[in-house]
C-alpha cells in the first residue's frame, strides 16, 4: 500500500487506525501486581544506578501508604493494581533505522504515520511500544549543537549525563506528590531524556510516540527535558493504544526544567482508547523572562486526572495553557492546569474547551496561586465547554488563590449547548444536522487546533469527526 | 462533630466543639489549597438532657449552606427555635427580624405560603469589648408556589468575635427570593447559604457586598441548585479586602438534569487593598442538562492606576481613594437597610473599623 494511500485513510477516519492490536508472542511480561520482586527485576533488566534502585523501592512503599483522596473526582475503583502487568517489552533493541524495527511494531508506527512526519517535519522522533523505546532517532544537524535526545536508560549509562539525571530526575514531580506519583517513581520504564545547550533553538519539533499495545498492562514512561537559557524547543507527545475490555493503566510523568530567556512548546495529544485509566502528571518549572507553552488535546480513555502544572519562579516569566477535552460515551474525563506564579512581572493565560456528549462527562479543573512575591503578576483564565446532548455532563472548577495586592487576576466560564438557530442556518445552507453539529464543534475546537503542529491539527479534527459521527437520531 | 473539651476547662468558660468540613462545595478540588472547606471552634453550651423547642419537621429537608455540623450544632444551642408562617396571598409589613447580640444563637424557620411576600432580616452585630464570643443563625425558609421574600444579612461584630450564618431556602413553582448580604467585619465570620430552585420558573437575585479588614477570617459557600426548569440564578459579589483579611469564596451553581431552560450567572469584584491579603475564590458549576446556559466571571486585583491618577487629579491620595471604596460598602449597606437594627449594624462596623467619628457621617 502506498504512503498517499495511507494518508487517505487517515483523512478518511478510519477506525483501525487506533482500534488495531498486534500479538504479544515472544513479549517479555512480567507478572500482574505491584511487589518489591518486580520494581527490584525492572532495575536490574535495565542495569541502573544503586540510587535509581532505591528511589524506586522507597517510592513502592509510599505507594502502598499513600490514600487517594476520599474527596476527588471521578473513580477510579475499576483499577485493580493486581490485575495490571507493569512491564511488557517486546523482544526488540531500540533502533536508530525503521528497517531495523521488527514488522510488527514497524507497522503500527506506519499506520499511525510517524515515520512519514519524521521524513517531512521533525527534528527528531522517538517511539515507545509499551515499556521499552523501539526507535529513536535524531537529525545529524541538530545533534551536532549539542542537542541530546534520548532515553532515560540510556542517559543514565552515559558518564555525562548520569549525574544530569540524577540531579534533576523526580525533583519537580517528587514520589511522595501522589499516589500515582509514587506508583510511577517505582515501575518507570522508557520515556525521554532531553537536553537543548544554551542559547540552541531547534528548527524542527522533536516527537515522542507512546503505544500501548498489550491489554491489561500499565505504560509508566519518563520524560526529563531541560531546556538551557536562551535555547528554544517544540516537543511534541502522542499517545494511542488499541480498545479492550480490561482495564489499561497510564501513569507517565513529564519533568520540565525551562531556564532563564528560554522557551519550550509542549504539545499533546492524548489519544488514549477507552478502557485506559490515564492518571498522568506533567510539570514545568520556568526561570526568569522564560516562555512555556502548553497545548493539550485529551480525547481518550475512560479516566482521565491530567492536569499540567507551571511553576513561574523567574520574573517576567509567561505561561499558556490552550486545551481542548473530548468526553464522549463512557468516559469521564477530570482536565485543566495548575499555574504557581511566584515571578515579579508574570503573566499567565489559560483558555480551555471541552465537549461531552453521549453521556461522556467532562471535568474542568485548575487553579491559580499568585504567590507574595508576584508583584504585578496577570492572569487570565477561560473555560467554555460545549454539551451536545442531555445525558451528558459538564463541570468547572477553577479555584484562584491570590496573595498579593498588585496582581490582576481575570476568570470567565461558559457552559451551554449549540444554538438550535445556528443548525437551522446551517440547515438552510445545505448542510445535514450531523454536518452543522461537526461544523460548529470544529469552529469551537479551533483556536486550539490551530496551535497544533498539522499532522497533530488534522488529526484532531479527525478525531471529532470521528467522535461526532451518528451524533444525531 | 468532634468534641473537644466536653469538661469546662474553668467553672466560668463553656466547653468547646471542633466542628469539621463547615461551608464544603459541593465539587470539591485539591486539599492541599485548603479552600475546600473551613473548621471552626464553637463553644457547646447545651446540657444533657435540656429539651428545645424545634421546628416542624418539613424544614429538616431544606439543605443549609455551612452543612449538617452546623445545623445540628446551632438546633442544640438555640433556646427554642423560632417558627413564622407567613399566610397564603398576605403581604406581611412588618420584616421578620433576627437580631443577635454576642454569644446569642437562634434557629428560625419561615414558611411562606402561596403568593405571599416577606422581608427577612438577619443582623449580627455582637460586641463583647474586644472578647471572644460566638453567635449564630440557623435560618431555614420554604417558599410556595409564587411566594417572594426579600432577605437581608447584615453582620458586623468587632474583631474579637465569630459569627456563624447558615441560610437554607427552597423555592417553589414561581417563586423569588432576593438575597441582600453585607458582611461588615468580626474575627472570624463564616456564612453559608443553600438555595434549591425546585419550581419551575423559580428565581434568586443574590448580591453579597463585604469589606474585611485586619485579621478577620471571611468564609462563604453559596450553592444554588437549579431543578425546576426555566430556573434563574444571578449572584453577585463586590468586596473589599484590607490588612491581613483572609477571604475564602465557594460558590456553585448546579444546573441539575431536567433543569431545562436554566440559567445561571456568577460574577465576582475583589479589591486587593492589603499586602497581606489572602483572596480565595472557588467558582463553580456543575452541568447536567444541556438546555441551560452558565456563566461566571471574576475579577480580582487593586485600584488600577488609571483609576487612581484620575482620582489623584480630584485632589484625593491613593489612601483616600482606597478608603472611598471601602466607605462604599457601608454607604450601600445603610442605604438599603430595612430596619433599625440592620442600620445599627452598619454603623457599628463602620465605627470599629474607621473610629466612632464618621458615625455622624452615616447617620441617615
Amino acid at each position: 500500500m502506498s504512503e498517499e494511500r495511507k494518508r487517505t485513510q487517515v483523512a478518511d477516519v478510519d477506525r483501525s487506525l487506533y482500534d488495531f492490536t498486534k500479538p504479544e508472542e515472544g513479549y517479555e511480561r512480567y507478572d500482574d501486581g505491584l511487589t518489591p520482586e518486580i520494581v527490584r527485576a525492572i532495575s536490574e533488566k535495565k542495569d541502573e544506578p544503586e540510587w535509581m534502585l532505591e528511589m524506586r523501592l522507597a517510592a513502592l512503599e509510599t505507594y502502598h501508604a499513600r490514600e487517594m483522596a476520599p474527596n476527588w473526582g471521578p473513580s477510579i475503583s475499576g483499577l485493580d493494581l493486581d490485575h495490571i502487568s507493569t512491564y511488557v517489552s517486546p523482544k526488540t533493541k531500540q533502533a536508530k533505522s525503521w528497517d531495523d524495527v521488527p514488522e510488527d511494531i514497524k507497522d503500527t508506527f506506519e499506520r499511525l504515520g510517524i515515520p512519514e512526519a519524521e521524513r517531512e517535519s521533525l527534528a527528531g522522533v522517538g517511539a515507545q511500544y509499551d515499556s521499552e523505546i523501539v526507535y529513536h532517532n535524531m537529525r545529524e544537524d541538530v545533534a551536532k549543537q549539542g542537542v541530546i535526545y534520548t532515553t532515560i536508560e540510556d542517559a543514565l549509562h552515559d558518564p555525562q549525563w548520569e549525574p544530569v539525571v540524577h540531579q534533576y530526575f523526580g525533583t519537580l514531580i517528587p514520589p511522595t506528590d501522589h499516589k500515582f506519583a509514587a506508583l510511577h517513581y517505582a515501575v518507570w520504564s522508557g520515556g525521554s531524556f532531553v537536553y537543548v545547550p544554551a542559547g540552541v533553538t531547534l528548527p524542527y519539533p522533536l516527537q515522542s510516540y507512546f503505544r500501548l499495545n498489550a491489554a491489561g498492562a500499565g505504560q509508566f514512561e519518563h520524560t526529563l527535558i531541560i531546556v538551557e537559557p536562551g535555547a528554544d524547543l517544540h516537543f511534541i507527545e502522542g499517545c494511542s493504544a488499541p480498545k479492550y475490555y480490561e482495564a489499561n493503566l497510564h501513569a507517565g510523568a513529564v519533568e520540565l526544567f525551562v531556564k532563564d530567556g528560554a522557551r519550550l512548546r509542549y504539545s499533546t495529544i492524548e489519544n488514549w482508547s477507552k478502557n485506559m485509566y490515564n492518571l498522568n502528571t506533567k510539570r514545568a518549572t520556568i526561570g526568569a523572562d522564560a516562555k512555556m507553552e502548553w497545548v493539550s488535546g485529551s480525547f481518550g480513555s475512560h479516566v482521565s486526572y491530567l492536569y499540567p502544572t507551571t511553576v513561574m519562579a523567574g520574573d517576567r516569566s509567561s505561561c499558556e495553557f490552550t486545551g481542548i477535552t473530548f468526553a464522549g460515551a463512557t468516559q469521564d474525563l477530570d482536565t485543566g492546569c495548575k499555574v504557581i506564579m511566584n515571578g515579579a512581572d508574570t503573566t499567565a493565560s489559560v483558555s480551555t474547551k471541552s465537549i461531552s456528549k453521549d453521556g461522556g462527562v467532562n471535568t474542568f479543573r485548575s487553579s491559580v496561586v499568585i504567590g507574595r512575591r508576584a508583584d504585578r503578576a496577570r492572569c487570565s483564565v477561560s473555560c467554555q465547554s460545549l454539551m451536545l446532548d442531555d445525558i451528558s455532563r459538564s463541570d468547572t472548577i477553577p479555584a484562584m488563590d491570590v496573595r498579593n495586592a498588585t496582581a490582576q487576576v481575570g476568570h470567565e466560564a461558559t457552559i451551554g449547548r449549540i444554538s438550535d438557530d445556528t443548525v437551522l442556518y446551517l440547515m438552510s445552507r445545505g448542510c445535514s444536522e450531523e454536518e452543522a453539529r461537526t461544523l460548529v464543534v470544529n469552529g469551537f475546537a479551533n483556536p486550539v487546533s490551530k496551535e497544533l503542529p498539522m499532522e497533530y491539527a488534522v488529526e484532531m479534527n479527525n478525531l471529532i469527526k470521528l467522535e461526532m459521527e451518528g451524533a444525531i437520531g | 462533630m468532634v468534641e473537644k473539651n466536653l469538661a469546662p476547662a474553668a467553672a466560668d468558660a463553656a466547653p468547646e466543639i471542633t466542628l469539621e468540613r463547615v461551608n464544603v462545595a459541593p465539587a470539591q478540588t485539591w486539599n492541599r489549597l485548603r479552600t475546600n472547606d473551613i473548621t471552626l471552634t464553637v463553644p457547646a453550651r447545651g446540657r444533657a438532657g435540656d429539651v428545645y423547642f424545634s421546628l416542624p419537621r418539613l424544614f429538616e429537608g431544606v439543605e443549609c449552606g455551612m452543612g449538617p455540623a452546623v445545623t445540628d450544632w446551632v438546633e442544640s444551642q438555640a433556646k427554642d427555635a423560632r417558627y413564622v408562617e407567613v399566610p397564603r396571598g398576605t403581604r406581611r409589613e412588618e420584616p421578620i427580624v433576627v437580631a443577635l447580640g454576642a454569644d446569642e444563637v437562634a434557629g428560625t424557620g419561615v414558611l411562606v405560603r402561596e403568593g405571599a411576600e416577606v422581608t427577612i432580616v438577619v443582623a449580627a452585630g455582637g460586641e463583647k469589648d474586644g472578647e471572644a464570643g460566638t453567635s449564630a443563625s440557623l435560618l431555614r425558609v420554604i417558599a410556595e408556589a409564587g411566594a417572594r421574600v426579600h432577605l437581608y444579612e447584615y453582620v458586623g461584630a468587632d474583631a474579637g468575635q465569630q459569627h456563624l450564618e447558615s441560610v437554607g431556602i427552597t423555592c417553589g413553582r414561581d417563586a423569588r427570593v432576593d438575597v441582600h448580604q453585607y458582611l461588615l467585619g468580626g474575627g472570624t465570620v463564616a456564612l453559608g447559604l443553600a438555595c434549591d430552585l425546585a419550581g419551575d420558573r423559580s428565581r434568586v437575585d443574590l448580591g453579597c457586598r463585604y469589606h474585611a479588614g485586619g485579621t478577620e477570617v471571611l468564609d462563604i459557600n453559596e450553592v444554588v441548585r437549579q431543578r425546576g426548569r426555566s430556573t434563574r440564578s444571578e449572584l453577585a459579589y463586590n468586596g473589599v479586602l484590607e490588612d491581613a483579611a483572609k477571604k475564602s469564596l465557594r460558590t456553585t451553581i448546579d444546573l441539575v438534569h431536567g433543569a431545562k431552560g436554566a440559567q445561571g450567572n456568577e460574577a465576582e469584584t475583589v479589591l486587593v487593598l492589603g499586602d497581606d491579603v489572602v483572596n480565595k475564590t472557588l467558582p463553580t458549576i456543575l452541568c447536567d442538562e444541556d438546555d441551560v446556559a452558565g456563566n461566571h466571571g471574576a475579577t480580582i486585583g487593586s485600584v488600577s492606576p488609571e483609576q487612581l491618577a484620575f482620582l489623584a487629579s480630584r485632589g484625593l491620595s491613593r489612601a483616600d481613594a482606597e478608603a472611598l471604596f471601602a466607605r462604599a460598602v457601608y454607604e450601600d449597606a445603610l442605604m438599603h437597610a430595612p430596619c433599625d437594627e440592620a442600620r445599627a449594624t452598619v454603623q457599628r462596623g463602620q465605627a470599629l473599623l474607621h473610629g466612632a467619628s464618621t458615625l455622624e457621617d452615616l447617620a441617615w
